[in-house]
């Protein structure tokens, strides 16, 4: 999962990056308005982290221009607590609204809650044969037994699940389980799916060649 | 309200008291003018019929024969007797018989029933006309004040009006022992009083109604603007600040205490507003730096991490911690300012030496940034505070750096005009839009939205102004996009 956060104050960007990254989450960062719209048109992230108050264009305007090209969908940081801001924010085409100051689990939860939204999953477990995946809690059973996965094994099952049914195509998952940071060896993502095959299940993850990776 | 403890009550009462107090006044003037007129008219009524009757008694023909003698004084001679004249008629009898022009005027069909006694001192029946009372005619003589009057030659101007019961009689002495009394009835004129009476009564009635229902009027729509501002002011004790008194006319004395009391209100929520602003605006700023320190140590306290780790977090918290020890002080600052609670060291200094010495403090800011300090001083001596002035100096020179251009200029300028100090500093940055620079001294107003730029608190130059007023001074900003912006600093010397 690839999220954007755009947000002004340096060690809070720096304090929210490190703790999404942490999560398991990939994480671009944006410190202006403008750096952070630009990246929120150039990337198809899972979600977007976005203060209100940025310099250069505030968080309004990016959210009113991003709407107008894209579904991701926007958990909105702001330090005004007025109902009316709630409501602009809301009616804008924010999906979500966290007051400052906040708790990371609260965004953490509501995070989880929107990609699960915009996946079409409504529950945070999914069953898919004997493999069964909590999004709530990040972890991953095998015949009912818990399975050790690294952060980024996770995010990349998590991915596949939440778009199963679906070929995901190398580029995607390079896109979402990936930040600007990453170096993208791409023999990486090989690396992640052999593990994941070996923890799971060897047909767990189907290989389309030339296509890319699905979960049936 | 209880009615005689309200305004309206009272003044109602008070000119209908004054109302009924001029109209009985009045009323009873009219009355007994009008009744004294009725009464002069019986009695000249009377007069004409007592002088009919006098020369009835005593023909004028023998007045001037009798010249020198008292009219009817001492029995009469003879010659009266020769004249043709009855004796009777001189000294009227009980067989006196009114001639039958008498007769006419005191004629018993008249409803005013007009009547004649003659009474005699001697004794005898006194002569009565047909419509005489009965008990009147039997008065004893002797109580009638007539008997004591000299014999009087113009004997009209003697008579007496008096009112006897339901009565209205003249008595008049024609001569010594001869009394004759005049009357009729007032029942008719009674009757008139009694209709002039209701009359007056009425129109007193019509009249008071009329004065207190236009009075009640003119007490109510008077009145009305007090209710309408009572029910204000109770709305906006209740908290609702956006209450106006609506009051249509303005030039009555209600209306411009409504219009004085609506600009108190206004300038009252303006205030009030302001304030709430000012709470908020502090509420918010400290929210970011709150963020930093939760975001921070909830991830750092997430897991075992290196020492390295947890400096950065620490370091982290510091700098929030920083910001937000700035903000309260720039906040208790800004408080003790409003509240006139900053004193103010005075001292008498060279204000352009504390001007170069803030100049040479942002030096370093200033080449970092590439940005040229261009002075202009003249060596001015003021009064005021010279760490508080100093503060604004490099208050508005770090903001001439910071919103400069690369490799821009700031021009500092010091001169005096008109026994004032003026500062001028002024930088060739991106100028401040026009629908910004009229708040850019506004509490936690900054023109790029963000909190960002070097620890800006948004309170620098709403500290400035408050330091510069306080000195008695002013401060003004200029501003054109794309050339610059200029900040002028007035003090008095």
């Amino acid at each position: 999962m690839r999220i954007l956060i755009v947000e002004d104050e340096p060690d809070l960007l720096a304090g929210l990056a490190r703790a999404l990254r942490e999560e398991g989450y990939a994480v671009d960062t944006a410190a202006n308005g403008e750096d952070g719209f630009y990246k929120a048109e150039s990337y198809d992230y899972d979600a977007i982290v976005l203060d209100v108050m940025l310099p250069k264009l505030d968080g309004w305007e990016i959210l009113k221009c991003l709407r107008q090209i894209k579904k991701t969908p926007v958990l909105m940081l702001t330090a005004r607590d007025q109902m009316r801001d709630r409501v602009k924010g809301l009616d804008t085409g924010a999906d979500d609204y966290v007051v400052k100051p906040f708790d990371l689990e609260e965004i953490f939860a509501r995070l989880r809650a929107l990609i699960r939204r915009s996946a079409d999953k409504t529950s945070n477990e999914i069953q898919i044969g004997d493999v069964k995946i909590n999004t709530a809690a990040r972890n991953v059973f095998l015949e009912n037994k818990p399975v050790e996965l690294t952060a980024r094994e996770y995010a990349l099952v998590e991915f596949l699940v939440l778009h199963r049914g679906e070929v995901v195509t190398r580029t995607q998952l390079y896109e979402h389980l990936f930040d600007e940071n990453d170096s993208t060896l791409s023999n990486l993502l090989d690396v992640h799916v052999s593990n994941i095959r070996k923890k799971l299940g060897a047909e767990f993850i189907v290989t389309r060649r030339g296509h890319g990776y699905c979960i049936a | 309200m209880k009615p005689f403890k309200s305004i309206k009550w009272r003044l109602q009462l008070w000119y209908g008291l004054i109302l009924v107090a001029v109209l009985t006044g009045f009323g009873f003037t009219a009355y007994q003018l009008e009744r004294g007129k009725i009464y002069r008219q019986i009695d000249d009524e009377l007069m004409r019929r007592l002088s009919v009757l006098a020369v009835a008694l005593h023909p004028p023909a023998h007045e001037h024969e009798r010249m020198g003698d008292p009219p009817f004084g001492g029995p009469p001679p003879e010659r009266d007797m020769s004249e043709g004249l009855p004796d009777d008629h001189f000294r009227p009898q009980n067989n006196f018989h009114p001639p039958a022009e008498l007769a006419g005027l005191f004629d018993s069909a008249d409803p005013r029933k007009f009547y004649f006694i003659i009474s005699f001192r001697e004794g005898g029946e006194p002569v009565c006309s047909t419509n005489a009372p009965a008990e009147e005619a039997r008065t004893d003589f002797q109580n009638s004040n007539a008997a004591d009057h000299p014999p009087d030659p113009n004997f009209l101007h003697s008579a007496t009006a008096q009112t006897v019961g339901l009565n209205r009689e003249i008595i008049q002495q024609l001569s010594p022992g001869v009394t004759v009394r005049v009357g009729c009835t007032t029942a008719p004129a009674l009757k008139e009083f009694h209709l002039l009476l209701a009359k007056l009564a009425g129109i007193g009635a019509v009249i008071l109604f009329f004065g207190l229902a236009g009075g009640w009027w003119l007490v109510a729509s008077a009145l009305k603007p007090i209710s309408t501002i009572g029910t204000t002011a109770t709305k906006i004790s209740a908290g609702d600040l956006s209450q106006r008194i609506s009051i249509a006319e303005t030039e009555s004395e209600l209306g411009q205490l409504a219009a004085v009391l609506n600009s108190t209100f206004a300038r009252l929520e303006t205030a009030f507003v302001q304030q709430k602003q000012f709470a908020s605006d502090a509420a918010h700023e400290l929210r970011t730096p709150v963020s930093v320190i939760l975001t921070q140590t909830q991830t750092a306290l997430n897991r075992e991490r290196e020492a390295a780790d947890y400096k950065q977090t620490i370091e982290a918290c510091q700098r929030a911690a920083q910001r937000m020890r700035k903000l309260i002080e720039s906040l208790l600052e800004l408080t003790r300012f409003d509240a006139g609670q900053e004193i103010l060291n005075r001292v008498h200094f060279d204000f352009s030496k504390t001007i170069s010495d803030c100049a040479e403090l942002v030096r370093p800011l200033a080449d970092e940034r590439n940005v040229k300090i261009i002075s202009e001083l003249s060596p001015l001596e003021i009064t005021g505070d010279s760490e508080r002035l100093a503060q604004v100096v490099t208050n508005l020179l770090t903001n001439a750096i910071q919103y400069n251009k690369s490799s821009g200029e700031v021009r500092v300028k010091l001169d005096s005009q008109n026994h004032l100090v003026v500062l001028k500093i002024s930088d060739t940055g991106h100028g401040i839009s026009p629908a910004d620079l009229p708040r850019v001294f506004e509490r936690f107003y900054r023109t790029d939205k963000s909190r960002t730029g070097g620890g800006n608190t948004g309170l620098g130059l709403s500290i400035c102004k408050a330091i510069i007023e306080a000195h008695g001074g002013t401060i003004e900003v200029s501003s054109e996009e794309n050339v610059g912006t200029a900040f002028t600093v007035r003090l008095p010397v």
